[in-house]
């Protein structure tokens, strides 16, 4: 039951307005099946003798009625599906988005933002189709056809008639079924080969430089090349079976009419059933072509969609993995430490652990500085902290309190985090940098960017604070993005501050002011420095060093340097560079 | 609807800007002189069309003459009814028969054409020199190979497939009808600019709302992309209420804009519906009273029932080219901008040749300016002489002009006066594939591809043997760590070489050097961005490669270069001061500032405007 529940959801508050277009469509498919009747009695009456010039002008005015009257209602209802198919989208993306929001870190390193557009797109549109399409498009040529068949008995044409000239359009959606996914899979392998020629251009594109410093243009053009024929060896493949298809289907449509033609001129001419019955006979069968090919693209798109549904039922019942524990508390952080202890943690899915028996005390109101190598554990720490993903209970505590059992809202309102990566959104800069507060105002947001040593950059823009920033704007430099990305931290004056290497990518006299404001301005609250350049937390009261997950050193710059030991290396890395590094 | 994605993603790349206004003439005059080795095939896709849709249209005229000579009459004939219906059937045959040979010969010759387009784009694009690729973001010259050739396939396969199929079958019902009966045939012609009106005003209203759609899909697209990635960003934040606001906002005009293409989409077609059942009624009216006066007979009527029917289908799917006409059209002058662009820096007529194995490796530099735009230049006169196997460092700010310096070497760019020697030979007298070979360059972020560890190393070039590489990698110390991995050598490394960190890629890129062996090597930067210990592999591996080689370093870390045996500090495009590491800081001038700030030693006394001039910028 549990993997139809989105959709159930769905019909169960719009099931009116599909009641509603299920019954236009039918409505819609009855009176249209009176227009080959009302042909065929015209030509009865006309072979007859008895038709007058009125009665001329009574059949043209009832066929366009008929006419009329179908596309009309038929629009509605067809108006009426579309938008409950469009309603879904939004209803389902809404729902998604919202979903999107509350999972953590480790489903998204999981998952790509790739693939989970890919949910958020094609398989949304996928079910989408099926349930506006498939459903009416069911209905309605469902409705065509036994009506037809229906209209076609009353009027007299024999039932034997009927079956054999309908019987080779029956082939008709079993063909497409066949066909369908066939065609499908060869035009999928299309986009995959133009989707590998497009990477081959943008490598090669992204590395001219190497290919022409090595003088290697010819291979590479041959290996594009190949990327080149590739598509159109699909293509050709695509197109064989794809115009057998195409060609396919019209032509039961002609042996069905060869069969009327045949069998019911036959018919005629031994006086069996009326010329008018011959004429109308021959147009149901040209009307029946249609729905019947719509019936068997319904049964593919269903069969491709249900796949697509069962993918979002999955990930919308994932329950998030970081929650809020009920009754939850807050606490202030400007006044709690922040005590570890024993803190061992490794990533889900993963054996070795990232971080080693952690015991650490955080004042309220100290500057730790963390320093390691690559991979020593470092971010993970901050992570835990943030509860980006959640320590083991029981090993950290905010005022005596384990953070498990904080609300979510205490911890990371109160934190300001300022990640190496310096991500940034396609908005203006001044939004980017109020983006903890949307309300701030202009002058807060220009000091929190003089702070972090941007505000001069931010004035030769253009637009100033104003600068839309991304693709279609301004892009910054990796340095520049830092910066802002430390303003954005910074307006938010929280308790507590983490730079998770947030200044790797500055030149060192900006990076020499910028540590120098941020003692200023954080001077009293706790600020937690991650860097693996020692000058830029050499200052701080308290500085551990992380090797393989767990704390080696601890204590000041002068202590850990008066010690052998991996601070003392890397400061000594560091500050002689080459002369140490080529004495090995 | 599975294209959003990748429509989003083009655009992303793409710096769409505004199209060009379409030029058709000069289009498909380009686009006809491809189409000219394909003449033959055209011209059968031709005749396979009129095979092909010919039954299709005697369908109702076979009728009629069943209806008319037959049943009409009383005429118990039941032999001639089955000659019809043989008729038919063979008819039906070939149209099968020819609707599939025309569609396949149409892509075959389609296919080739777009092809060849492709690989001729690809390769005029390869030669350009690097101003071209400094000019054009990367984006926009992928649009041109992959989106705008997919215009030109769709061009092919669909707009050229329904003039033929369908012009031929409009043009053909119109004969059929005037073959019939020319008075009723004339009636039914006066719809014809009614159709043509509503069909083409409509058209041009849904482009407007089709176009509406999609910029807001990309919009929400774009949107909800950039906060997947940054969602941990949104969570720390906790800003997940204010994010999904601006969502059902984005979420919500997208909704708006397709309510508003349904509306139009349902009305054109159910207008359309209603012409032709207006004109179905119209035949049957004037028809019937023909009939009536025996003017007429009935079978006629019947075909022109069924042909008004037919009428529609081919209009309809015409117009519905419409778009991908005009899309095709600007796609292709696009890419012809494209072949109109000559190389900017070219190779001479009779260039003379310089042996790489004999290169000693001087370089000089006399007197060389230089400038991207003109009035702002970046090199100024600069007199440059390097002897064969130094090592050169070159210290300075953003802007000095260092990578311009190494540009100009390497000629990506030609210089505007002065010139550039090796050892004697002006580089411009050089091929450019020669000078490339002499000349190494090894950057900041070592760029892989696609491919196993060994055709990165020796660039696909199958001519180099695996030994070589294994060699070259064991040379720069690249070969335990290759050795641990799961296919050694023949590991598959994705895009950009990811699974390996920065410094692993850079002892590849050095791996090159060494089977390639350049005489000349440029560093830009080769070793920034590496965490301390990678640094000193990197070091390792470095005073390998430049070993009898004239070694350029560019480098922000000064403990790159400090044992290098010249270092060159530059400012504003000339050379401020030179000399050895101890020889510079004894000048206490720009390099000694710059020393200081790169060994934290920070003297919050310092004068600020002075440490300003000094900055460096990392990238």
């Amino acid at each position: 039951m549990k993997p139809k529940r989105l959709l159930v959801e769905f019909i169960r508050s719009t099931w009116y307005i599909y009641l509603s277009s299920v019954t236009l469509h039918m409505v819609a498919s009855i009176v249209y099946v009176f227009f080959p009747h009302v042909l065929g009695e015209f030509t009865d009456r006309l072979q007859g003798g008895q038709m007058t010039g009125s009665d001329i002008v009574r059949y043209s005015l009832l066929l366009l009625i008929i006419g009329a009257g179908h596309a009309v209602i038929g629009g509605f209802g067809q108006y009426l599906v579309m938008y409950v198919g469009r309603l879904f989208e939004v209803m389902t993306r809404r729902r998604m988005f919202v979903h999107f929001t509350g999972l953590s870190e480790h489903f998204y390193s999981r998952n790509g933002v790739g693939k989970l557009l890919s949910y958020f797109m094609n398989d949304v549109t996928g079910v989408r189709e099926s349930i506006s399409m498939g459903v009416n498009q069911t209905a309605m040529a469902t409705m065509l056809f036994v009506s037809s068949i229906v209209a076609m008995v009353v009027s007299g044409i024999p039932t034997y008639l009927i079956v054999a000239s309908v019987g080779p359009l029956i082939l008709i959606p079993w063909i497409v079924t066949k066909f369908g996914p066939a065609i499908r899979k060869r035009s999928l392998r299309v986009q995959e080969a133009l989707g590998t020629m497009t990477e081959s251009a943008e490598e090669q594109f992204g590395g001219i430089r190497v290919t022409k410093k090595f003088a290697v243009e010819p291979i590479m053009i041959g290996r594009f090349g190949e990327t080149v024929d590739r598509i159109r060896d699909n293509q050709l493949k695509l197109v064989r079976m794809s115009s057998l298809f195409q060609a396919l289907v019209p032509f039961l449509g002609s042996l069905s009419l060869i069969v009327a033609l045949s069998f019911g001129g036959y018919l005629t001419i031994e006086g069996e059933i009326t010329l008018g019955n011959f004429v109308a006979l021959t147009l149901y069968v040209r009307m029946l072509m249609n729905p019947l090919q719509q019936i068997g693209n319904v049964i593919n798109t269903m069969q491709r969609s249900r796949a697509s549904l069962e993918r979002l039922n999955e990930l919308l019942t994932k329950t998030p993995d970081i929650r809020e524990i009920e009754g939850a508390t807050h606490v202030d952080l400007s006044t709690a430490g922040i005590r570890i202890r024993g803190l061992t943690f490794s990533y889900p899915d993963e054996k070795k652990e990232a971080l080693r028996n952690i015991d650490l005390d955080i004042r309220p109101g100290m500057t730790l500085g963390i320093v390691g190598r690559t991979g020593s554990g470092k971010t993970t720490l901050v992570k835990l902290l943030l509860r980006v993903y959640d320590p083991p209970a029981g090993t950290i505590f905010a005022d005596d309190r384990d953070i498990r059992e904080l609300t979510l809202e205490s911890l990371r309102s109160q934190i300001a985090y300022v990640p190496q990566d310096g991500f940034l959104f396609s908005t203006t800069i001044r939004e980017n940098i109020a983006f903890s507060r949307r309300s701030a105002e202009l002058g807060e947001v220009e000091t929190a960017a003089k702070q972090a040593q941007i505000y001069g950059n931010i004035l030769e823009f253009p637009d100033q604070f104003e600068t839309k920033l991304g693709e279609r704007g301004v892009t910054l430099s990796g340095g520049q993005r830092q910066r802002t990305s430390l303003a954005r931290g910074l307006i938010k004056d929280a308790p507590v501050m983490i730079l998770d290497d947030s200044v790797s990518a500055v030149d060192a006299v900006t990076e020499t002011d910028i540590v120098r404001t941020i003692r200023e301005e954080r001077a009293g609250k706790t600020t937690i420095l991650i860097a693996h350049r020692i000058s830029a937390l050499k200052h701080a009261d308290q500085i551990i060093v992380l090797d393989g997950g767990a704390i080696v050193q601890k204590g000041t710059h002068e202590q850990l340097l008066s010690q052998p030991g991996l601070y003392a290396t890397i400061h000594a890395i560091q500050e002689e560079g080459s002369q140490h590094a080529s004495g090995h | 609807m599975p294209q959003a994605i990748n429509n989003w993603q083009m655009d992303q790349k793409a710096d769409l800007g505004k199209a060009p206004k379409p030029q058709y003439r000069s289009a498909f005059r380009t686009l006809a002189s491809y189409s000219k080795p394909h003449r033959l095939t055209f011209f059968l896709v031709f005749i396979c069309t009129i095979i092909a849709i010919a039954a299709e249209l005697f369908q109702p005229y076979l009728v009629k003459v069943a209806i008319d000579d037959n049943l009409m009459v009383g005429k118990n004939d039941y032999g001639s009814l089955l000659v019809i219906c043989a008729v038919y059937l063979g008819l039906s045959l070939s149209g099968l028969l020819f609707t599939y040979l025309q569609n396949n010969l149409l892509q075959y010759a389609g296919q080739s054409i777009v092809a060849r387009i492709r690989k001729q784009l690809f390769e005029h694009i390869t030669k350009q020199s690097m101003a071209y690729f400094d000019k054009t973001p990367g984006g926009s010259l992928i649009t041109h190979v992959s989106s705008d050739t997919e215009a030109l396939n769709q061009f092919f396969s669909q707009v050229l497939l329904s003039l033929m199929r369908d012009g031929l079958t409009l043009v053909l019902i119109l004969v059929m009808m005037f073959q019939l009966d020319a008075t009723l045939a004339s009636y039914c012609l006066i719809l014809l600019p009614v159709i043509a009106i509503i069909a083409i005003s409509f058209r041009s209203f849904m482009r407007k709302t089709y176009q509406m759609a999609r910029t807001r899909l990309s919009r929400l697209v774009a949107f909800v992309a950039e906060n997947l990635s940054g969602m941990n960003l949104i969570q720390a934040f906790h800003q997940e209420k204010e994010q999904e606001k601006q969502f059902r906002k984005r979420n919500e005009s997208y909704f708006q804009a397709n309510l508003r293409e349904i509306r139009t989409n349902v009305l054109f077609n159910r207008s359309f519906d209603i012409l032709s059942n207006l004109s179905i009624a119209l035949v049957t009216w004037v028809g019937g009273k023909a009939v009536l006066g025996e003017s007429m007979e009935f079978g006629v009527l019947y075909a022109f029932i069924t042909y008004i029917r037919q009428f529609f289908q081919p209009i309809n799917t015409i117009t519905q080219q419409w778009n991908t006409l005009q899309s095709a059209t600007v796609a292709v002058s696009r890419i012809w901008g494209i072949f109109d662009v000559p190389p900017e820096v070219a190779d001479k007529q009779e260039p003379l040749h310089l042996r790489k194995e004999d290169v000693k490796g001087r370089i000089d530099f006399d007197r060389v300016s230089f400038a991207y735009a003109a009035g702002t230049p970046v090199i100024r006169e600069l007199d440059l002489h390097v002897r064969p196997g130094e090592m050169l460092g070159i210290v300075g700010t953003t802007g000095a002009g260092k990578s311009s310096l190494i540009s100009l070497l390497c000629r990506f760019y030609d210089v505007q006066e002065g010139d550039i020697r090796i050892d004697g030979m002006d580089i411009r007298e050089l091929p450019q594939s020669e000078l490339h070979r002499i000349v190494g360059l090894v950057q900041q972020e070592p760029y892989l591809y696609a491919g196993s560890i060994v055709d990165n190393v020796r660039m696909f070039d199958e001519t180099i043997a695996k030994e070589t590489v294994v060699r070259a990698c064991e040379f720069v110390g690249a070969d335990p760590l290759i050795r641990r991995m799961k296919d050694g050598y023949e590991t598959k490394l994705s895009e950009r070489g990811s699974g390996l960190s920065a410094g692993e890629r850079q002892l590849l890129s050095f791996a090159r050097i060494i089977v390639f062996q350049p005489r000349i090597l440029i560093l830009d930067e080769a070793t920034a961005n590496l965490d301390s210990h990678t640094e000193q592999l990197i070091q390792q591996a470095l005073s390998a490669v430049s070993k009898g080689r004239t070694t350029l370093i560019i480098a922000h870390r000064l403990s790159t270069i400090m044992q290098a045996d010249r270092i060159i500090v530059m400012r504003h495009g000339v050379i401020e001061e030179q000399g050895t590491h101890e020889e510079l800081l004894s000048l206490q001038g720009v390099y000694e500032e710059l020393y200081r700030h790169s060994q934290g030693e920070r003297n919050d006394n310092a004068d600020k405007s002075n440490s300003r001039a000094g900055m460096i910028e990392a990238g």
